[in-house]
């Protein structure tokens, strides 16, 4: 522009043309111009700025054409057209970036992730704050004028004024047409089944990070990363299942007045959990507004002294070793006093008892004498076969380790041979009882879907035979022994009941019991284990003040039993008919000519 | 001659130009549609997910046994009404038509044909005896 001015200043060079031959002389009309010398340079250096700022512009004019002939090809190239690129590579693109789906083994949807509009407000914006509230709280039941008010003084250029509205409220706030008011999209977690399944999905916080159970476990599969996409998880737990067991849980914790209960079926083919439930719970929606006892997971978490549900380690124990057989028995007429500890039994019979009466009745002593005569070495290495000395491997993060006797001894193997003395959780126990009865194959438990064709890593822990006489013997507990009123008509339950003194501060509440019942059903092809558990349970009237675990537990997995053998598709058979009855038998060989009535 | 040319080309630059045009408008407007419906895709998306999980709420085990209990007769189902399908007992049918189920009352034995709306002018609406509205 400079040289533009210039030129046109008044102080510009005076040109003069002079023509030596004449303005007519066509032939040097071409070289006609002369200058004087200063007046020259000055020219040149004009000419010279002319064509500089020519090629300036002309430079200009060629960008904005290139720009031009690009935007004729491209497009006006907005965000619109990326998006629908990506779009095309990758159909589902909604829900890609989002947190996963949790599902039960039926598809059942467990938890999902929703964008919910959430309320701010511009307080400078509004123009009439007492009529906002008072429409407001219309809207929103669980939000008073005041505290909409009182959030509306506030002299911040944003507040919050609910989060996570329904698609509904949304509306009617909408509807409302309240200037000032804004909604901006949040994803929420949300658990459709509220607190049915809390403890195995556990629970995730406000920015969607899993913080407890299969949320946390799965943490990184279920929010994706850059180069894997989230991929949905599917449980082995059934909600059909779980109900039922949360029911009847439930059910007895107030018919006992039990603090809390806890719950396991268990496919003893598979290793798949099929329910899990431990009482109280809490609802993962709002995992705030509960206590920390109750998101406590007893199941997993909770390790106890198991009482005598243990027998059935130690007789499957003592004849798979042989060191006695089904004919066998010890005398169990006295208690034992070793060590300044007395064990004696609950139900005495004061006589010499058979191996399947030691069983049926729950002898400690004769456990105990049992357990002496294995000795504490190949004790302690059963155990550890059966996973009851490690801590557990489950897809939760709230898994707890059993608690070892400091030192392993004869008279720890005589009480942990009736169940106290070793504490492990109900998870250890019922993975245990399902290698007893599934024919003596350990397989880790899981609440992951093992689908058909899933390559299951088994370890035999006992023989079959003995597997198939454990069966008998679990049976003749329901049958004949103390937990009678787990029969379930038609399903062949078979189990043992374990009750057992709480211990705090390394002693034992004589007022406070765990009162447990492990089974499976059906006897004769087991196919699942039920394990209930109630903690502290009271006697009633109905069981005319006994709170043991035939009174209280047995009545759970009873009840529960012919409630889900439906669902499992488990046919119920005639107990009385010829086949059952030769394959449940088991002699009993009691040295008492009639049998002592339970 | 050499108007011929400027003219023609002048035509053709006008002709090829509004089909460039014309063509790039076309191209935007279906760009729009596309982004329209891109975003209608994921706005029904978003919808079916909310929809999926209120079902899945509305269908919650104890929400069903309430129901059941309310309105269902039905009972837990007891082993003696398991049953497979070897247990059905064989029934042959010989063909003749007194051994074939019937029902005793058939409905449309008397059933009988709605009285016609006699033509004429406008009637005025009346009950008939069986019923009906003539």
């Amino acid at each position: 522009m400079s040289e533009m001015t210039w030129l046109s200043k008044s102080t510009r060079p005076r040109i003069k043309m002079t023509t030596p031959f004449g303005p007519r002389n066509p032939e040097n009309h071409l070289a006609l111009l002369r200058l004087d010398g200063s007046a020259k340079e000055t020219l040149e250096q004009g000419r010279n700025r002319l064509v500089m700022a020519g090629v300036i512009f002309a430079f200009c004019f060629v960008i904005l054409a290139g720009r031009l002939i690009g935007l004729a090809i491209s497009g006006d190239g907005n965000s619109e057209r990326t998006a629908s690129d990506t779009d095309m590579s990758r159909p589902s693109a909604y829900g890609d970036s989002m947190r996963a789906e949790i599902r039960d083994r039926n598809g059942i949807l467990l938890a999902t992730t929703l964008t919910t509009a959430s309320l701010f407000a511009e307080p400078k914006n509004v123009i009439d704050p007492e009529e906002l509230a008072a429409k407001l709280a219309t809207v929103l039941d669980d939000m008073s004028e005041a505290t909409i008010l009182s959030k509306l003084a506030s002299s911040k250029n944003f507040v919050w004024l609910k989060r996570n509205l329904t698609p509904t409220q949304q509306y009617e706030i909408n509807a409302l047409g309240i200037p000032g008011l804004y909604f901006r999209a949040e994803e929420k977690r949300f658990y459709p089944m509220g607190s049915l399944v809390s403890h195995v999905l556990g629970f995730a916080d406000v920015d969607n990070h899993g913080i407890a159970g299969v949320e946390k476990y799965f943490e990184a599969q279920l929010s994706g990363s850059a180069e894997t996409p989230a991929k949905e998880v599917n449980l082995s737990i059934d909600v059909r299942i779980q109900h039922a067991l949360r029911d009847e849980l439930s059910r007895h914790m107030s018919l006992f007045q039990a603090i809390g209960a806890a719950g396991m079926v268990l496919d003893v083919k598979t290793g798949e959990i099929l329910g899990m439930v431990s009482l109280p719970d809490f609802d993962p929606n709002r995992p705030n507004d509960f206590s920390s006892d109750s998101k406590f997971n007893r199941n997993a978490l909770g390790v106890y002294e198991m009482g005598s549900t243990f027998k059935t380690f130690t007789v499957a124990m003592a004849l798979d070793t042989g060191v006695v057989g089904l004919q066998g028995g010890y005398d169990a007429t006295e208690p034992i006093h070793k060590a300044g500890f007395r064990i004696r039994d609950d139900h005495p019979k004061k006589r010499w008892l058979s191996v399947p009466e030691i069983y049926m009745y729950s002898s400690n002593i004769g456990a105990a004498k049992m357990a002496d005569d294995i000795g504490p070495k190949k004790h302690k290495a059963f155990l550890a076969k059966l996973g009851m000395l490690d801590k557990p491997s489950l897809e939760i993060p709230e898994i707890g380790a059993p608690i070892l006797p400091p030192r392993w001894n004869s008279l720890e193997t005589m009480t942990i041979a009736f169940g106290h003395g070793l504490s492990v959780s109900p998870l250890q126990l019922s993975a245990g009882i399902a290698a007893i009865v599934n024919g003596g194959a350990y397989i880790n438990p899981t609440v992951i879907r093992r689908d058909e064709g899933h390559a299951l890593i088994a370890r035999q822990v006992i023989s079959e035979k003995t597997s198939d006489t454990m069966r008998r013997l679990m049976r003749l507990v329901v049958e004949k022994g103390t937990g009678g009123k787990a029969e379930a008509a038609g399903y062949l339950v078979g189990g043992k009941t374990g009750t057992a003194e709480k211990v705090e501060g390394g002693r034992y509440k004589r007022d406070a019991l765990i009162a447990s019942f492990v089974s499976a059903f059906p006897m004769n092809d087991p196919r699942y284990v039920v394990f209930a558990m109630l903690d502290e349970p009271k006697g009633n009237t109905q069981t005319h003040g006994f709170r043991s675990a035939g009174w209280t537990a047995a009545p759970i997995v009873g009840r529960l039993v012919s409630r889900i053998g439906p669902i499992l598709a488990v046919t119920p058979v005639d107990e009385e008919s010829d086949a059952i009855q030769k394959a449940m038998f088991v002699p009993i060989n009691s040295r008492e000519k009639k049998l002592a009535s339970f | 001659m050499k108007l011929n040319l400027t003219i023609l080309s002048l035509v053709l630059v006008s002709v090829v130009s509004y089909g460039l045009y014309q063509l790039s408008y076309e191209v935007q407007k279906l760009e729009k549609d596309l982004g329209s419906l891109n975003e209608n895709i994921v706005e029904n998306k978003e919808t079916i997910r909310i929809l999926k999980a209120e079902w899945t709420y509305q269908n919650r085990p104890d929400v069903l046994q309430a129901l059941a209990a309310k309105y269902l007769p039905l009972l837990l189902i007891a082993p003696y009404q398991v049953a497979g399908i070897t247990d059905v007992p064989d029934q042959t049918i010989d063909g003749k038509l007194g051994d074939v189920p019937v029902p005793r009352h058939n409905p449309r034995r008397d059933y009988s044909e709605p009285e016609a709306i006699p033509a004429g002018p406008i009637q005025l609406a009346t009950f008939s005896k069986s019923g009906s509205l003539q």
